[in-house]
């Protein structure tokens, strides 16, 4: 077997060592690394950038929108409240106490024996109404109080049909001092005063409170 | 393979390096980055319902729009029924001319009080006194019957019928009523 004898193997081995350096080796690595964190970074600002893109887009959109919305919320409270006195100018119109009826069934009620000196109605109260009627007269016949007694039923029967809780009551009955002639004859006569009182009308609904925004 | 001592001190430094790269492009670079990122989403996301709220807000008021003139027709019906100008210059003459027509002369009508109605804005309350000094009973409660249906923004609060000691026939009747005018 011949020698052989290798003279360049320091030379060599020194260009070995140079290729394996760690230290060129890591430095490879980092440039890698850094290389795939800047490529990622840059990805994410692209991302940001459309998100940004789209948050403005948003954005203006929601610009444009707001002050139309604001100016159409004052509007839809302002139609509400027109809305809403519409509602109750309705009810009040519809509500109203009617006095011509009740006018008509007391007329209806007093008999040809019975004279009414004074009508005195009062209406009082919003919503609910209490009316309160007072009747003075002068009955005649020969038992004038029965005359008047019957007035008085008469009167809360025909309003009781109509009104609720009506109520009718002698405030006065006294024997008259004076006689009449009815029907050719002379008959004692009975002064009356009847308290009539009724109710009419529903409970208004409290005003619903205004929302806080 | 053995690494000298200047190599190891050059791969310390080098470790050191890196850290503090990496960590300053987390810290510095990255999680900036996903914050604003973040930020944006929510913000985006937040200003979804606010525009869609915005938009039902426009088309509910749009929708209320075209039912408007439907559901206040009284209330334009009520506006119409009431003259221009002082009521205490038409409101007289008006019943004074109303009782006329229905047989009843010589009314002196007065006005009394006046509020501001709280709940219908824009209106007020008049309360009037009417004195007829002579009508029969049911002459009386024809024009009262009238009156109530015709002129709805009235409403009679007193009446009162005297009967005559002179004549049988007629009596004296004082009513009170209010009525709503524009303010």
């Amino acid at each position: 077997m011949a020698l052989h004898i290798n003279l360049y193997h320091e030379v060599q081995k020194a260009r070995q060592l140079k290729r394996r350096d760690p230290l060129k080796l890591s430095m490879y690595g980092l440039s890698g690394i850094a290389a795939l964190f800047a490529i990622y970074y840059f990805v994410e600002l692209g991302r940001m950038h459309v998100m940004s893109v789209e948050l403005n887009r948003v954005q203006a959109q929601y610009n444009s929108l707001e002050p139309k919305a604001k100016a159409a919320k004052k509007r839809e409270d302002e139609i509400n409240l027109e809305i809403r006195k519409s509602d109750l100018m309705a009810k009040r119109i519809e509500s109203r106490f009617y006095w011509a009826p009740m006018i008509e069934q007391i007329s209806q009620a007093v008999p040809r024996e019975v004279q009414i000196t004074r009508l005195v109605g009062d209406l009082s109260g919003e919503g609910v109404r209490k009316c309160s009627l007072t009747l003075d007269g002068l009955s005649a016949g020969s038992d004038p109080r029965k005359v008047a007694e019957d007035l008085r039923t008469a009167i809360a029967e025909k309003l009781g049909s109509k009104y609720k809780s009506a109520t009718s009551n002698f405030k006065s009955l006294e024997d008259g001092t004076e006689m009449v002639l009815l029907d050719g004859r002379q008959m004692p006569t009975a002064s009356f005063a009847i308290n009539v009182t009724l109710t009419t009308g529903e409970e208004t609904a409290p005003a619903p409170a205004r929302k806080k925004r | 393979m053995k690494l000298a001592r200047e190599e190891i001190q050059k791969l310390i430094l080098g470790g050191l390096i890196l850290l503090g790269v990496v960590y300053s492009y987390f810290d510095l670079l990255l999680f900036p980055l996903k914050k604003h990122q973040d930020a944006a989403t929510k913000s985006a996301v937040a200003l979804g319902p606010e525009i869609q709220n915005a938009q039902t807000q426009i088309k509910n008021t749009q929708d209320l729009e075209k039912s408007v003139g439907e559901k206040t027709i009284v209330l334009r019906q009520a506006d119409a029924m009431i003259p221009e100008g002082s009521p205490v210059a038409w409101f007289p003459t008006m019943i004074g001319d109303f009782l006329k027509r229905q047989g009843i002369e010589k009314v002196t009508t007065k006005l009394n009080t006046e509020s501001v109605e709280k709940e219908l804005v824009g209106f007020r309350r008049l309360t009037w006194g009417i004195d007829i000094p002579k009508v029969g009973y049911g002459q009386f409660g024809g024009a009262i019957c009238a009156l109530e249906n015709e002129n709805h923004l009235l409403e009679i609060r007193t009446v009162q019928i005297d009967a005559s000691r002179d004549d049988a026939e007629t009596q004296r009747a004082t009513i009170t009523l209010n009525n709503l005018v524009k303010q």
